[in-house]
C-alpha cells in the first residue's frame, strides 16, 4: 500500500527554493503535475521560469532529492517540459504581489 | 531545449579574475579621466590610450569572463578547451598594460602589448568558434556569437596593422584603418555581443516571456550589414559607403531598442534594483547617443561626436556591464559555494549577496558622472567634465568595493 499522494509530493517539493527570486517551486507554479503509481514510483512534470536557466540540472536534482526523502518512495523521475510555457499567472497570489505582477 | 548540465559550468577560480581585474581596470580608467579636458581629438595618443584602457581592460575583460560562463548556457554544450581562459587572462591583462604604457609613455611597447592582446583574442575567438561548431543549436544568439567573433578578428587585425603603421613597419593610411578598427570592434564585437547576450539575460532576469523576436532579427541583420559596409568603406576610403553603413547600423540599433521595449512591457519583476536601474539608464543613454550621433552626421560638429561616443561607452556599454555584474557574480559565487549545500542547510538568496546600499551609491555616482561628463563634452565645459570624471571615479570606487565583497561572500 502506497502512502504517498500527490499532495505529500507537492509538499516535499515545496522545500525547494529558487535562489534568484526566493520562492519555492510550487508557489512559483513551476510544478505542473505529480503522478504516483501503485508501486509508489513518482513522476514529476515541471518547467522552469526560463529556458536558458543555468541551474536547470541542479533544480531537477533538488526536486528529485526532495521527493526521495519521502518514506516508502520507489523510483523518482523528474521531467522538464516547456509546453505550456510558464508565465506569472501560474504563480500563487503572494508571488505575483511580491514580484509586482499582480 | 535540452538540459544544460552544470558540468559545463567553468569553475569560479577561472572566471572570477576576469571580473576582478576588469573592475580594477575600470577604476583606473575612471581615475585617468580626471587628467583629461573636454576639448581633444580622438586621434591623440592620450585619448587612444584611455580608450584601450577602458575597452580592453574593462569591457573586453568582463565580456570574456562572462562569455566563459555564458557560452555553455547559450550553446548548450561545454567549451572545447575551457582551460584556454587561464592563458587568455594574463595575455589580455599584461598586453593591455603594455599597450597603455606604449600609448602614454614608451611607444615601442605598443606593438609588443598589441601582439599579446592579439594572441589572447585570437585564442578566444577560435575557442568560441570551435565550441560553436560542436553545438547542434542554431538560433539568433548563436548567429550573433558567430558574427561578433568574426568582426573581433577583423578588429584585431586592423588594430595590429595600425600598431605596425605607428611603428613604421608598414605603410598604411592610419586614419582610415582606425575607422575600420573602431567600427569592427565597437559595432561588430561589443554591440553585437551585447545585443545577443541581452536577449538571453534581460528576459531571464526580468521574467519576461512570450515576446515577438522580429525586431531583434531585423536589428541583427542591419547591424551586421552596417558594420560590414563601414568596414569596407573605410578600407576603400569611400565616404558614401561609410555613411550608408552608419545609417544601416542606426536603423539596426533602433530595431534593437524596439525589441527591448517589447521585453520591458512584458516584464514580470517590477523590483527596481541596481540591475533594473542600470538597464533603464543604459538604454536611455543609448537613445541619447544615437540622437547626438545623428546630429553629428548632419552638422559635422565634433562635440556631438564626442558626446555620442561618451554616452555610448560610459552610459550604455558600462552600465549594461556593471548592472549585470550584480546579477552574474552573486550567481557564480552561489553556484560554487552554496549550491552543494541546498537541502542540507540554509543558503542565502542571490540578492542577499551584495550590499544594496553600496550598489545604490555606486549607481548614483556613476549615472551622475555620465550625465555631467557628457554635458561637459557637449558644451566643452571643463568644470562639468571634471565634475563628471570625479563622480565616475567615486562610483568606480564603490563598484570595486562591492565587487570585492561579492567575490569574497561565504569564503
Amino acid at each position: 500500500m502506497c502512502n504517498i499522494t500527490k499532495e505529500t509530493a507537492f509538499e516535499a517539493i515545496s522545500t525547494v527554493i529558487d535562489p534568484e527570486v526566493g520562492f519555492n517551486l510550487v508557489e512559483m507554479g513551476l510544478i505542473y503535475d505529480v503522478i504516483v503509481d501503485e508501486a509508489c514510483n513518482v513522476h514529476v512534470v515541471m518547467t522552469l521560469s526560463t529556458q536558458g536557466c543555468p541551474l536547470h540540472q541542479m533544480i531537477k536534482q533538488w526536486v528529485q532529492e526532495a521527493v526521495e526523502k519521502l518514506e516508502g518512495v520507489g523510483t523518482v523521475e523528474v521531467e522538464v517540459v516547456w509546453k505550456p510555457a510558464w508565465n506569472i499567472s501560474m504563480a500563487d497570489e503572494n508571488v505575483k504581489q511580491a514580484l509586482g505582477g499582480a | 531545449m535540452n538540459a544544460i548540465s552544470s558540468d559545463f559550468a567553468p569553475p569560479l577560480k577561472l572566471i572570477a579574475p576576469f571580473f576582478r581585474y576588469g573592475v580594477i581596470f575600470y577604476l583606473l580608467s575612471m581615475m585617468a579621466l580626471l587628467f583629461f579636458d573636454p576639448s581633444f581629438s580622438y586621434q591623440q595618443m592620450e585619448v587612444a590610450g584611455w580608450l584601450h584602457l577602458f575597452l580592453l581592460g574593462f569591457v573586453m575583460m568582463v565580456i570574456f569572463g562572462a562569455m566563459a560562463q555564458l557560452i555553455p548556457v547559450v550553446l548548450e554544450v561545454g567549451h572545447v578547451v575551457v582551460d584556454v581562459y587561464y592563458v587568455i587572462l594574463p595575455l589580455l591583462g599584461v598586453g593591455t598594460t603594455m599597450m597603455i604604457a606604449g600609448f602614454w609613455l614608451v611607444p615601442p611597447l605598443l606593438s609588443y602589448g598589441g601582439l599579446l592582446v592579439l594572441t589572447g583574442m585570437v585564442i578566444f575567438a577560435f575557442e568560441n568558434i570551435a565550441t560553436l561548431k560542436k553545438s547542434a543549436l542554431r538560433n539568433l544568439t548563436v548567429d550573433t556569437v558567430k558574427w561578433s567573433n568574426g568582426y573581433l578578428l577583423l578588429g584585431i587585425l586592423t588594430g595590429f596593422s595600425i600598431a605596425l603603421g605607428f611603428a613604421g613597419s608598414v605603410s598604411i593610411d592610419v586614419a582610415l584603418m582606425l575607422k575600420a578598427h573602431v567600427y569592427a570592434v565597437l559595432g561588430g564585437y561589443v554591440l553585437l555581443t551585447i545585443m545577443g547576450l541581452s536577449l538571453t539575460l534581460i528576459p531571464m532576469f526580468s521574467l519576461a516571456h512570450g515576446f515577438d523576436e522580429m525586431p531583434i532579427r531585423q536589428a541583427f541583420k542591419l547591424v551586421v550589414l552596417g558594420v560590414g559596409t563601414v568596414f569596407i568603406g573605410a578600407l576603400l576610403g569611400t565616404e558614401w559607403g561609410m555613411l550608408l553603413g552608419y545609417l544601416l547600423s542606426f536603423a539596426g540599433t533602433l530595431f534593437y531598442i524596439w525589441q527591448i521595449y517589447i521585453i520591458a512591457m512584458l516584464t514580470v519583476r517590477k523590483e527596481v534594483d541596481v540591475w533594473a536601474k542600470s538597464m533603464i539608464f543604459a538604454f536611455g543613454s543609448l537613445i541619447f547617443a544615437m540622437m547626438a550621433g545623428m546630429v553629428y552626421l548632419l552638422t559635422d560638429a565634433e562635440s556631438m561626436l564626442h558626446t555620442a561616443v561618451w554616452f555610448f561607452l560610459l552610459g550604455f556599454v558600462s552600465l549594461m556591464i556593471i548592472g549585470h555584474l550584480y546579477k552574474i557574480i552573486p550567481f557564480l559565487v552561489w553556484f560554487e559555494r552554496y549550491a552543494p549545500l541546498v537541502g542540507k542547510e540554509k543558503v542565502p538568496m542571490l540578492h542577499e549577496m551584495y550590499s544594496k546600499e553600496g550598489a545604490s551609491v555606486m549607481f548614483g555616482f556613476t549615472a551622475s558622472g555620465v550625465v555631467l561628463g557628457g554635458l561637459g563634452l557637449l558644451f566643452e565645459c571643463d568644470i562639468l567634465f571634471k565634475a563628471g570624471g570625479s563622480f565616475l571615479f567615486a562610483g568606480a570606487i564603490f563598484l570595486y568595493i562591492t565587487t570585492k565583497k561579492m567575490l569574497a561572500y561565504g569564503q
